[in-house]
């Protein structure tokens, strides 16, 4: 009890006005299992700030403590530098990453009544749901049972849902999962606008690379319920240092081990790697990678094996994760 | 701005209206019932004759009488007599006890009787006992006197023997009345057996009387036979049921078993609301456990109220003996709502535990079917009585809500009964629903509305 009146206080005392959300050593057991182990971050206002991490890394379960859902077995969350427990709930706006949605209702039905929940005006509440609904295309389904709308429309309504009553932070929680293209597209400028014309504190959580690459700020790497590196996509990619990717499967799996001891011989590799998965993707960062390859391809060959595919592509965030964990995102 | 409540029961009556499922069991499940009950049992059967025990109840007001016997007098009971060989009396040849006799007030006989745990109620008139005396004295003198003619032609030089006194004539008259009600076929069997027990007892008394005189003149039985008029018995039918049928017994029941589907659509509805997720969306917002409690009460209430009003318009439709006029109609409205509260809290205890919509909605019938049956609901159900407590005759049964509520439908609907003659009903209805209310909310709120 002591400690923890102790170590909210001393986060209170260094907490400046530039943070939206700040989370001191949060922990979530469950028996022998700790989902989230010591997490510890500031999320600064205005920010959109990527959580990126695979399936069950814990994600989910640092948002739920976030925002009240779950409580935490250990640590504390403050929002605005205050307790979470004394902030208005109407401060955050969660979009969960399954589809939470009232089948029955209509889209506008659904979003009234949210609005209903966060005390809205009934005035405010229909300006929103037409703004929502215009921002987000679904003008013309506004009175469309949710239970007829495409997997795409309910997505979309599950992030209108969130926001419906304005919150200063949004937290979604794999917003695009299953989105076709051009829904996610459709849905990055929504919460680029969200961010850019709102002014609002986005918290995005995904395990799409590309996603938390092209619209986070800043992105938390996390896996096993750990904090593993922290910083903005372009910074987080320079830590692997630089030049491109190239990745290769061999015929023979086996003599991945002979392959790369020869490759490290090579002028203009800088590092390479066996992606412990599978596939047994070998992958290599070189400078200048394009006028390498013939020789990679010859050496290859020269161990009685052949390349069986090869791709060049640029670093990339799950280069980053692969280069942390030894292991890829979608494991 | 809306307030809370308001809108989430708004919320889900849409979603109820809109998911025929939903529809399909609060509504054309329980008139599919109706409909089969009212064809099954719309008019009087002769069901219900085989040798199991009627329960009755007689109501003893007979005053007794003196009477003299060689120069001595003797006070007696017959009516005391007559209830002894009722409980005594079995069917030939076996020992099934033909009546099961209940020990309650006239009141609580009539009560029983209109909610036919009773099949039937006689009273033993005042001047029973006078009566047996009457029939006694006039079998004696009739034995006594019919040697007469006899004697004369034998050339006897008296008429009677010495000392030979006739017994005095009275011609006191008495009838016993069977009271139930005649469209029940368990009255109808229980009518012919008690009126054929009184014929038997009329005849022991004939006989005995005619023994006694035997005894006395030393003279052979003859084929007297006095007059049989003294006792009588005659059939009342229950007030307001002279025409009804086990389907108007039956049909407040479905009126009740309609509500206690609401058990599983109610555990079925929150069940999905937090099964869906939506229930942590609406946790995140500002409302309140209230908003969400009252909100799921208030929406049930108005479907109760829709189960009560179109299943009371079937009935009556298809020939259910309504009783009173919009005054019973309202005051059954109100008695069907607290009979909707309760299986309300109990769907909110259900929606406590289950981990889904599907259990949800199975448990919710598995528990609503029997608990149908054991409020009567559908048959009236053997006599299992607990005590008696305001005048009232309490059954295991009455235990349950619904029972009370079903009972309490039955006086208004059925007999045009106002709010004094129910509120026993309704007042034991509410406290039982109180309590598990409290429990069903109290069980919901911690499992279900509180962080995880």
């Amino acid at each position: 009890m002591c400690s923890d009146v102790r170590s909210t206080k001393q986060l209170s005392d260094n907490t400046t006005d530039a943070y939206a959300l700040e989370a001191q050593g949060l922990t979530k057991r469950y028996g022998d299992l700790v989902a989230v182990d010591d997490l510890t971050l500031q999320i600064k206002k205005g920010e959109i700030f990527g959580f990126l991490g695979p399936n069950g890394a814990g994600k989910t379960t640092s948002i739920n403590m976030m925002v009240g859902l779950l409580s935490p077995t250990g640590g504390t969350v403050l929002i605005n530098g205050q307790d979470r427990a004394r902030v208005p709930k109407r401060s955050i706006g969660i979009c969960p990453q399954e589809l939470v949605l009232w089948e029955e209702l209509t889209c506008v039905e659904n979003l009234v009544v949210m609005g209903d929940m966060y005390d809205l005006p009934r005035a405010v509440t229909n300006e929103r749901v037409g703004s929502l609904l215009a921002s987000l295309a679904l003008s013309d389904k506004a009175k469309t049972r949710v239970s007829q709308l495409s997997g795409g429309m309910k997505r979309r309504l599950n992030v209108a849902l969130a926001v419906i009553h304005n919150p200063d932070i949004v937290v979604l929680d794999e917003p695009s999962a299953g989105l076709d293209p051009q829904s996610r597209l459709l849905l990055w400028d929504f919460v680029r606008s969200l961010k850019n014309k709102e002014r609002k504190t986005i918290i995005l959580t995904t395990h799409a690379m590309e996603e938390a690459d092209a619209l986070s700020d800043r992105i938390a790497i996390i896996d096993h319920g750990k904090l593993l590196q922290l910083d903005t996509p372009g910074n987080l990619k320079k830590t692997i240092g630089s030049g491109d990717i190239i990745e290769m499967q061999l015929a023979d799996r086996e003599k991945n081990e002979v392959v790369m001891a020869d490759l490290k011989a090579v002028n203009g590799i800088l590092e390479i790697q066996e992606i412990n998965d599978a596939s047994g993707t070998i992958t290599i960062r070189a400078l200048n990678a394009v006028s390498l390859l013939p020789e990679i391809i010859e050496r290859v060959d020269a161990t009685r094996t052949r390349v069986s595919d090869i791709s060049i592509r640029e670093n990339t965030l799950e280069d980053v994760f692969i280069y942390l964990t030894g292991r890829g995102l979608r494991e | 701005m809306t307030v809370k409540f308001l809108s989430l029961a708004i919320k889900a009556l849409k979603q109820t209206i809109r998911d025929r499922r939903s529809l399909f069991f609060l509504l054309l499940f329980p008139i599919v019932f109706m409909i089969i009950f009212a064809f099954a049992f719309g008019s009087p059967s002769s069901l219900g004759t085989g040798t199991a025990p009627h329960e009755i109840a007689v109501i003893n007001l007979d005053q007794g009488a003196t009477v003299s016997t060689n120069n001595t007098t003797e006070r007696i009971n017959s009516g005391v007599n007559f209830t002894q060989l009722l409980e005594n009396i079995t069917y030939a040849q076996t020992d099934t006890h033909m009546f099961t006799l209940n020990n309650v007030s006239a009141d609580q006989a009539l009560a029983m009787l209109k909610s036919r745990s009773l099949d039937a109620v006689i009273t033993i008139p005042e001047n029973f006992s006078q009566a047996v005396v009457s029939l006694a004295n006039a079998s004696a003198r009739a034995e006594t006197t019919s040697d007469i003619g006899l004697r004369v032609i034998n050339g006897s030089t008296a008429q009677l023997p010495v000392n030979t006194t006739l017994p005095k004539q009275s011609n006191v008259t008495a009838q016993v009345i069977v009271e139930g009600d005649t469209g029940s076929a368990a009255f109808g069997a229980a009518q012919g057996l008690i009126f054929n027990v009184l014929q038997q007892y009329q005849g022991q008394i004939q006989a005995t009387a005619i023994r006694q005189v035997d005894a006395t003149l030393a003279q052979n039985q003859s084929q007297s036979n006095a007059s049989i008029g003294y006792i009588s018995a005659a059939v009342q039918p229950l007030t307001g049921t002279r025409s009804l049928t086990l389907f108007d017994y039956q049909a407040p029941g479905l009126i009740v078993f309609a509500l206690l589907m609401q058990v599983s659509s109610v555990a079925q509805d929150l069940t999905r609301e937090s099964d869906r997720g939506t229930l942590g969306r609406l946790k995140l917002s500002n409302m309140r456990s209230f908003d969400l409690l009252f909100g799921t009460l208030l929406t049930w209430i108005l479907i109760a109220i829709a189960q009560i009003l179109l299943l009371l318009g079937v009935a009556v439709a298809l020939g259910f003996s309504w009783a009173g006029g919009a005054n019973s109609i309202g005051l059954a409205v109100l008695i069907g709502i607290i009979g909707g509260i309760a299986s309300i809290s109990l769907g909110l205890l259900l929606a406590a535990f289950t981990t889904n919509e599907r259990q949800a909605a199975q448990l919710g019938v598995l528990i609503a079917v029997p608990v149908s049956f054991l409020t009567g609901a559908f048959f009236p159900l053997p006599n299992e009585i607990l005590g008696t407590a305001f005048g009232t005759t309490f059954q295991v049964y009455d235990l349950l809500p619904w029972t009370q509520v079903a009972d309490a439908l039955r006086q208004v609907l059925i007999f045009g009964s106002g709010v004094g003659a129910v509120a026993v009903y309704v007042g034991f209805a509410i406290v039982l629903t109180a309590i598990l209310f409290v429990v069903g909310v109290i069980s919901y709120s911690r499992v279900r509305l509180r962080p995880e």
